[in-house]
């Protein structure tokens, strides 16, 4: 196999599965008619609801759908062989993904617009909402937890990487002063913050500072600070709190905005790098990365790990792990709630649903297929899959995506010196520029919840101490796989739902239901499987004893959310059944 | 005959050439300035509701009298009313906030 056939073989997938099936779809059961009126059009207003190209509105999607889920998912997900993972993704994206992203645009437009709790409220029950509410916000708590691990314990612990990220955030701000205060253009503005983020990224690597940063995370092996927390870990996790504090209440042009404005360019040019010199270097895959591991993805039983330290664990059978563990690389229930809310209101024609909808879910995979070649073949091929295993043993998830990308990027000229740091801060902005959205989100939801019983949860700085207290908890005490596989979980259930919720409304309007149906019960069944059989060991570590204090806490938490995920899902599930069949009932009666 | 053939081959792909740039121009403008104009456009929706609450507010059953200036500001106020009105009555929970990079 050769990285290159991977791409075309990807971008076959994207030629059949786009052209053929998703059009023959989008024609015969959504039929789009471009003479109605779209919500865009009907309710302009020139904010919410306001036509856009459907080219800029492609952009738009693409940028709120694809994050971190696509690359650390594929990458975690080679513990079963890179084949396994590779079927996933393009078939997974073929089947289901884009149906779910493209269906819940289709269904936002033919229904004025309304987002997925007015929908599930209508088409399913009132009690579906709040469900619907209290399982979003386990979720981002989820992704705090997964993604603070990640940038906490895994990327900024590398004393290369974190100036880079604190100059990028503070230029980040810069480029806000410069653009709302000084009124300065927008080109001028791009072209001098990104060259300074580049020589803050180099900074970053210079030995004086990397000395420094050593020092500050207690040299080379970082002493234990409390449970099993080193120095280093909570040092960098709790600035990271720290800066999604300052996102989450400062003014969304002082702060988120800028400083992801300045690591699109960062992320787009490390992509754009990376492609390029995985073209030019065309390599094969290594003969001793597995195409298949074993069914539990047990790395340690596929090679030899007696030099490694610290084994990794297996994660689990590949039924149905490797299918949340993937993420948002095949299918995500995020993007049933910006398509419903975002791109459903801003669509010109209905014909455009498909072009953004489908096209972003099946970029999004091309960008999965480019994250699974960094592991495969940007580490494969200089450390081996030794080198892959050593890298997971310690941890360094994210830290696969750095060392492939900069390898990558070495084949056009881009030294690896400069390459790692440069793939460790694209990581940390992308988690970054996420986690104070998150935060957001965690603060309105409870002052939602909760603010009229109790008053104080209305207040800004409150709900999101508590967003970040919670936040802390998750990162300093849970297992990150666990977590991972969590969060993973808790998205692709949300994607069953919302995939459910169409075929609740395709079924009411008399079409052919079974496009969406089908995956809603191969991800519903996967789902509750991964969180049973999650909840399930976790219980089972805590029972059998000997975890320190902190994996102690941490398990239980991961098991009482996988818990009350489950039981949520299994009431939504109930009634939208239901709603299916009064809906099927009254289709037929009109019939 | 075979040059006019040529130059209208090459203005065709120089057609196509320009249509791809602009779409690729788009793509990158949606991806990155594009929420930055509709977050200002909300920030300046939600003051402009706001002022239009409090002046005309009586039109939506809340009780704020209308003093009799308000009336002066009737017409300049009348654009706005139908989509002020469409927007304070719209149903909104937290799912309506997820048009954000999220996942």
């Amino acid at each position: 196999m050769n990285a290159v056939l991977t791409i075309l073989l990807s971008l076959a997938g994207i030629a059949v599965g786009y052209g053929v099936y998703a059009k023959s779809l989008d024609k015969n059961v959504i039929q789009p008619d471009d003479s109605k009126a779209t919500p865009a059009k009907m309710y302009m207003d020139g904010v919410d609801f306001t036509p856009a190209n459907r080219n800029v509105l492609f952009g738009y999607q693409f940028k709120s759908v694809a994050a971190l889920g696509p690359i650390v998912g594929p990458i975690v997900a080679i513990r079963w062989g890179w084949l396994p993972a590779l079927i996933w993704i393009i078939f997974g994206t073929f089947f289901i993904g884009w149906v779910q992203d493209y269906t819940s645009i289709v269904i936002g437009v033919r229904e004025d617009g309304q987002s997925f709790g007015a929908l599930s409220y209508r088409f399913i029950s009132p009690r579906a909402r709040t469900l619907l509410l209290t399982f979003i916000y386990f979720y981002l708590l989820l992704i705090m937890g997964a993604f603070g691990k990640i940038v906490g314990y895994d990327l900024m612990t590398n004393p290369g990487v974190p100036l880079g990220v604190l100059l990028v955030i503070i230029i980040g701000l810069i480029a806000g002063q410069m653009t709302y205060k000084w009124k300065m253009d927008i080109i001028v503005t791009s072209i001098i913050t990104v060259v300074l983020a580049f020589v803050g990224i180099w900074l970053g690597t210079l030995p004086g500072v990397q000395s420094f940063f050593a020092t500050i995370n207690g040299g080379e092996s970082s002493p234990v600070l409390f449970g099993t927390v080193t120095q280093a870990q909570f040092i960098w996790s709790l600035i990271v709190l720290i800066i999604c504090y300052f996102g989450a209440t400062l003014p969304i042009w002082r702060w988120a905005q800028p400083i992801n404005y300045v690591a699109f360019w960062i992320v787009f040019l490390g992509i754009l790098g990376g492609t390029i010199g995985l073209l030019l270097w065309h390599p094969a895959f290594p003969a001793d990365f597995p195409a298949f591991t074993n069914w539990s993805g047990d790395l340690c039983a596929a090679t030899d790990c007696s030099g490694i330290e610290k084994i990794p664990g297996a994660i689990g059978p590949l039924w149905p792990l490797l299918f949340v563990t993937i993420a948002c690389g095949a299918i995500s229930g995020w993007h049933s709630l910006v398509s419903s809310s975002g791109t459903a209101r801003q669509l010109e024609k209905e014909s455009d649903a498909l072009y953004v909808g489908g096209g972003a879910m099946f970029l999004e995979m091309f960008l999965a297929t480019l994250s699974l070649l960094t592991a495969v073949v940007g580490v494969g091929a200089t450390k081996g899959f030794a080198g892959y295993v050593s890298l997971v043993a310690k941890g360094k998830n994210a830290g696969v995506f750095a060392v492939g990308l900069s390898e990558m990027m070495s084949h056009i000229g881009v030294p690896t010196s400069f390459g790692l740091p440069y793939g460790s801060v694209f990581l940390t902005l992308m988690a970054l520029t996420i986690m104070y959205l998150v935060v957001r989100f965690m603060r309105v939801a409870s002052a939602e919840f909760l603010g009229e019983t109790y008053p104080i949860f209305k207040n800004t700085t409150f709900g999101t101490i508590v967003a970040l207290v919670l936040s802390a908890i998750v990162i300093w005490t849970g297992f990150w796989v666990r977590v991972w596989v969590l969060f993973g979980a808790a998205n692709q259930l949300m994607a069953s739902l919302a995939l459910l919720l169409v075929s609740v409304w395709l079924a009411s309007k008399g079409k052919n239901y079974l496009w969406t149906f089908i995956p809603f019960i191969f991800m519903f069944l996967t789902t509750l499987a991964a969180l049973s059989m999650t909840a399930y060991k976790v219980f089972s570590q805590v029972f059998e004893g000997g975890l320190a204090a902190d994996k102690l806490v941490g398990n239980v938490i991961a098991g009482l959310i996988a818990i009350y995920l489950i039981i949520a899902a299994l009431v939504l599930g109930w009634d939208a059944m239901e709603a299916f069949q009064r809906a099927k009932a009254n289709a037929q009666s009109e019939a | 005959m075979a040059k006019s053939l040529l130059s209208s081959t090459s203005q065709r792909w120089l057609t196509r050439g320009k249509k791809f740039a602009r779409a690729i121009g788009d793509f990158i403008y949606g991806a990155t300035i594009y929420e930055m104009v509709r977050d200002l456009k909300k920030e300046r929706a939600s003051l402009e509701h706001l002022f239009i609450l409090i002046v005309f507010g009586d039109i939506l059953g809340i009780p704020v009298l209308p003093p009799y200036y308000t009336l002066r500001l009737l017409p300049y106020v009348v654009p706005n009313m139908s989509t002020w009105r469409r927007s304070m009555l719209r149903e909104r929970d937290l799912t309506d906030l997820c048009d954000q990079d999220i996942t």
